[in-house]
Parts: structure tokens; sequence; C-alpha cells
């Protein structure tokens, strides 16, 4: 005779269909993958052929080139200032959104505002650069007409410059969101009492106001930071080849089917994502605060 | 000057916001060493008085004196008038202690860490609170929460607290509690504390004075003993929940209600004839018995047990609630049947009548 399912096993066995497809479709298409990239970087690559012999020579090959090794550290330091700069620009917007405009309607325009670029493709955003920095571009024409200068700047395009520019504004909005969500959810009476206790308003922003909004800048800073160091697209399209990026090398690679040295490069920038991630989440216990 | 006694005076604040008259035209004066408490339902601008003593809210119009000072536009966190917020408004990311110092670390005092420390160990000890120190404010109770705000509101040595419903968010056991507390607190700090509720049970109880509010107007300040007994106006008596009110005609020193006509030796000035008679003056007879005086036929509903006194519903054929409080110290309450008419009386000395005329 069938036993009727006690509540525990009919709450498993819901639990296992819930959980199915999603565990089916990270399993397929990202831990499979991810292992598949890890297992590819020891293989055997000759010019035109590659094979699974293991071998550690496409690591040693990353290792000893000051090519592979430079966009190493270019990598991370346009991620440095990238995270910088949308932390300085981001902030005080937030802020502003977050804090200063009292009304709920005005404060979710402008977080709307802040998203209006993303209604058009990565691409055109990023290309849309070219024709406002280029040495004919809007920019140099506008300071020309006002003859603030008599040369066009030449560093504005297809310069390391030019790939900040891009990022910083491609990327900003993600650390504007969350930390204008955190500094919308602080009570005002907060504030108020901490102004009544004698704060003035730099005290009150250090010690009250940016420690509570610490959460929203964590999670903008992951957003940022795991955007940025898988880019190749804004590198690639605005700085004329200068910056290469560990993604324009994968891009490369890939391109001339070197799966082998793709595959390395995958699992450093994997690797260090994950320290980043995990360095970001020792800050705030994210768990308690959202 | 006539300010060496006051803590802070408020001279004709108005206060809209839009179209809405928070505050008209208020004016009041607090002693040194007094209890205020402030009465009034909501929207009548109870909150608004404080915001503006503590520089939250600027007014449109009149002056704020505090100790003598104008303050009128000085900024709130230069003003050194204490606020606890009905929510306490803790620091959530602080512990017990660093809530307590914020305002003597971040403030304008100069102190060093150890004068510091030593006077906050003092205020967590005075308001009960030893061995919470390093909590954090999540992990603490509701009456903690309280303590907590007021601590750290006290221990800036304020002349003038003021209090927004600080026992509002409080379970009923523990506001009495708490309200015992904050008067012994208050006598040892001999500080001025301004209290805004909403209830006014807590108002009599905790105020030396209480100053009742109506739509931005103070309509009558007083004594307990003074408000509870002589109410100025009807919204006053209404407002106490302690009297049964009639609207009727007073004419020629008689007042003709829904209980009859009745002779009145004195009337209070109001916009309209109201006739109170407060729950405890009320007697109740059976109907058969003779009767001369105010009377009014009412079945009764249902009895409540108070503890110290028992408040017996009646209803009148008008449907209208009358209630009768009976004192246990007055002995054992007589007991009625549900849906019975009784006659409802009193002496029509003991009542309070205002009137567009008055005798």
């Amino acid at each position: 005779m069938m036993a009727e399912p006690t509540a525990p096993e009919r709450g498993s066995s819901t639990t296992m269909w819930l959980l199915a497809p999603g565990v089916i479709w990270m399993v397929l298409f990202l831990v499979l993958p991810i292992l598949m990239i890890v297992y590819v970087s020891f293989w055997t690559q000759t010019t035109f052929n590659i094979s699974p012999t293991p071998t550690l020579a496409s690591w040693k090959q990353f290792f000893a080139s000051d090519t592979y090794t430079g966009s190493l550290w270019t990598t991370v330091r346009i991620w440095l200032i990238i995270l910088g700069l949308t932390f300085v620009v981001g902030y005080p917007t937030a802020l502003y959104v977050g804090l200063f405009v009292k009304s709920k309607t005005l404060s979710t325009v402008l977080l709307v505002i802040c998203v209006i670029p993303f209604w058009t493709s990565f691409l055109i955003r990023v290309l849309a650069w070219r024709p406002m920095l280029g040495k004919e571009g809007a920019i140099n024409i506008i300071l020309q007409k006002l003859h603030i200068i008599s040369q066009p700047i030449e560093v504005l395009l297809f310069t390391e410059l030019s790939v900040i520019i891009g990022m910083t504004q491609i990327y900003v909005v993600f650390m504007v969101g969350p930390v204008a969500f955190m500094l919308g959810r602080i009570d005002r009476n907060i504030i108020e009492a901490a102004r009544d206790l004698g704060a003035g308003f730099g005290r009150i922003f250090w010690k009250i106001i940016f420690p509570l909004s610490l959460p929203g800048v964590v999670v903008g800073s992951i957003f940022v930071s795991v955007m940025v160091l898988g880019e190749f697209a804004t590198s690639g399209a605005l700085s004329g080849r200068k910056v290469n990026l560990l993604g324009n090398i994968i891009v490369t690679q890939v391109g001339s089917l070197k799966w082998a040295m793709a595959s390395v490069v995958g699992v450093i920038l994997t690797v260090f994502m994950g320290v980043v991630i995990a360095g970001f989440l020792r800050i705030v216990d994210l768990k308690r605060e959202l | 000057m006539a300010t060496e006694t006051s803590v802070f005076r408020l001279e004709g604040v108005t206060k809209c916001y839009g179209d809405v008259v928070a505050l008209d035209s208020v004016t009041l004066t607090a002693d040194v060493n007094e209890y205020i408490s402030l009465l009034g339902p909501s929207g009548s601008g109870k909150t608004t008085i404080l915001r503006v003593l503590a520089g939250f809210e600027a007014p449109d119009a009149g002056r704020v004196y505090f100790q003598g000072r104008d303050i009128t536009r000085v900024p709130a966190h230069e003003r050194g008038i204490g606020f606890v917020f009905q929510n306490f408004a803790l620091f959530p990311h602080l512990t017990v202690l660093k809530n307590v110092a914020f305002g003597l670390k971040h403030g304008t005092d100069t102190l060093s860490a150890a004068q510091i420390d030593a006077r906050c160990r003092a205020m967590i000890e005075m308001v009960g609170l030893n061995g919470l120190e390093d909590r954090a404010v999540d992990q603490i109770s509701g009456g903690q929460s309280q303590r907590v705000a007021l601590a750290r509101t006290l221990v800036m040595q304020p002349r003038l607290v003021l209090l927004d419903e600080p026992l509002g968010a409080l379970d009923a056991n523990l506001r009495g509690r708490m309200r015992n507390e904050l008067r012994t607190i208050r006598e040892q700090m001999g500080v001025t504390f301004l209290h805004v509720t909403g209830s006014e049970t807590e108002a009599l109880a905790m105020g030396d004075r209480v100053v009742v509010l109506d739509t931005g107007r103070i309509i009558q300040t007083g004594t307990p003993d003074q408000i509870y007994g002589s109410p100025a106006t009807p919204e006053v008596a209404h407002f106490l929940n302690r009297f049964n009110l009639f609207e009727g005609k007073l004419a020629g020193g008689v007042f003709t209600g829904p209980f009859g006509t009745v002779p009145v030796h004195a009337a209070c000035k109001a916009a309209r004839d109201v006739y109170a008679v407060r729950y405890d003056r009320v007697q109740v007879k059976q109907v058969s018995v003779p009767h001369s005086g105010p009377g009014i036929r009412a079945h009764f509903v249902a009895s409540e047990y108070l503890g110290s006194s028992v408040i017996n519903f009646f209803e009148t054929p008008e449907r209208r609630v009358l209630e009768v409080e009976h004192h246990l110290s007055l002995g054992a309450p007589d007991t009625y049947e549900p849906r019975q008419d009784y006659l409802l009386t009193w002496n029509p000395e003991q009542a309070i009548v205002f009137g567009q005329e008055t005798a």
C-alpha cells in the first residue's frame, strides 16, 4: 500500500521541482563551460591544431610574455580608475536623487533619466562617443568656436582617456542605482536626530549617511567591477587598439582559434573577479543589510 | 525682560503646509523645570510645534525664543534642544553606547574621550540599561529602545526636551511604567519637558501643565485638574473623553436639551450651546422612581471593568451612547439588565454648560 507523503517530504519534492530548471540551466551553461575552459587551458596548442594532451605551455607563455602580463595590469589599472570615477561621479548623484529629493515621484523620474541611455544598444552607446570625442568631434568644435582652444585636442579619442570617459559614462548608472536605493531607505528622523544632537552636515554624512549607504556602494562596486573586468568592446572601439584588456586578448585569441591561450586568460579573469567580489562582500554583511 | 524664568517662548508662530494651516499664531511660554503636556487630536499641529522649536521647520511668521535668545533662524544643530522621536530614530548601525555618545562626540561640545565615556555610562546607568552598552540597537526591546533614545538626548544636558508621542510605540503595560520613569528622570535632571500626546489620560497624568491644541490653535492651558474640572470649550471636553455632551439651546438661564429643561447657574462662553456631564457624575435610576431635574431614558448595553472603576454604556432611543462611570471605592457597582430601560440623571450644579450667551 502506498503511504501518504508526509508534509516535509512533499515540501522537499516541491523544492526540488522548483529548483530543477534553474539548476539544470546553470549546470549546462555555466558550470560545465567553466570546467571546460579550465580543462582546455591545459591542452596542447599548435599553429593549426589543438589536442587534449595536457601541458602547461599556454600558462607559461602567458606569464612569460610582456604583452599578456601587461594587459593584465592594464585591466587592473583601468578597473580601479573606472571604479573610482563611477564612485566619485555616481555617489553625489545618488545622494541628490536618493536623499535630497523629497518627492518620491521626482526621484523615480530622475532614476529613469539615468537609465535612458540603456534604451539603445551597448555598441551604439560606445560608438556614439567617436563623433563626440574625435579630432573634428563635437567637443573640439564647440571649444574651438568658443575660442577656448585654437588646435583640436587629439588625446580625446583613441587613447586610454577616451576608454575611461566612455566606460565611466556607461557604468556610472550601476553605481547610482544601488546607492540611491540604500539612501532612499534611510529614515529621515535619524538624520534629524543627529542634527538635534548637534552634528553638522559633514559629521552627519560621514557618521550616519555614508555608513548606512555602504551596502549600496558595495553592490554598485560589484556590478561595475564585473562589467569592467570583462570589457572588450569599449576599449576596442575607443582606444584605437592602444588599450588591450584581458577581454580584448580573449577576443583576438578566439579569432585566431588559439583556444588554449583564450582559456588561460578566461580562467585568470574568472579567478580575479571571484577574488574581487569576495573582497567586496567582506566589507558588509549583505544578508543582514538588504 | 520676563525671559529670566522662561525656557522657551513662542510668539505668534504660524506655519502652513500649502493651504493647510498647521499652526495659527501660537503663543506659548514654558518655565524652567516644568512638565508640559501638549494634548490634541491628530492634525492639530502639536508635532509641528515641536518641529518648529527644534528647528526642523522654519515658521512662516512669529518668533521663537530659547533662554531669552531669539533662535527663529538658528539651525537645528546649534540650538541645544533635545528631541525624542516617536519611532525613537536610533542610529541603526551603532551600538547602544555609541548611540548615546553620538551627540557628545560629534556635536558642538569638546570633551575628552574619557569624559564622554564617563557621562554616557552614567546616563546609561540612570535609564537602567547597564549591561546592554555593546548591543546593537536592533537587538533590544521597544522599552529599551525608548530608554536609549531618552539617554541619547539627556546626556547632552539640554535645558529643554521635546518628546513626540514618546510612549506611542510601547505596549500598555510598558507605557504605564515609562510614564513614572519619565517623571522621575525629569525631576532628577531639573529640565523642562514638552511632551506631545494624543492620549488624554497621558496628558493629564504627566503634565504639571496641560496645553490643549485644536486645528493649529491653543484652546486651553492649565493644570490637569483645571482642564479636567473646567474645560474651556466643548472641544476640550470632547478630547478629554470624560464627558457626555448634549447639544441643545441655552436661553435666559435655562438649557433645553434631550434631558429636559434645566436651570443653569453659570455658563462658559463658546461658539455653540453644549451641556457637559462628567461620566462619574451621572446616576442611574429605575424608570419607576420619581425624579426631578434633568433625566434621560436609555437602555443598558454593556459594561467595561477598568480595575478601579466600571464604565457602563447606555443607549438612548436616538442611538446615542452615554457613559456612566462608577468608582469602585464608592462601593460595589449596581448590575443592570441588558436592553432594560433606565433613567440617567445628575445634579445640575455639577454640569458644565457652554453657550453663546453667558448667564
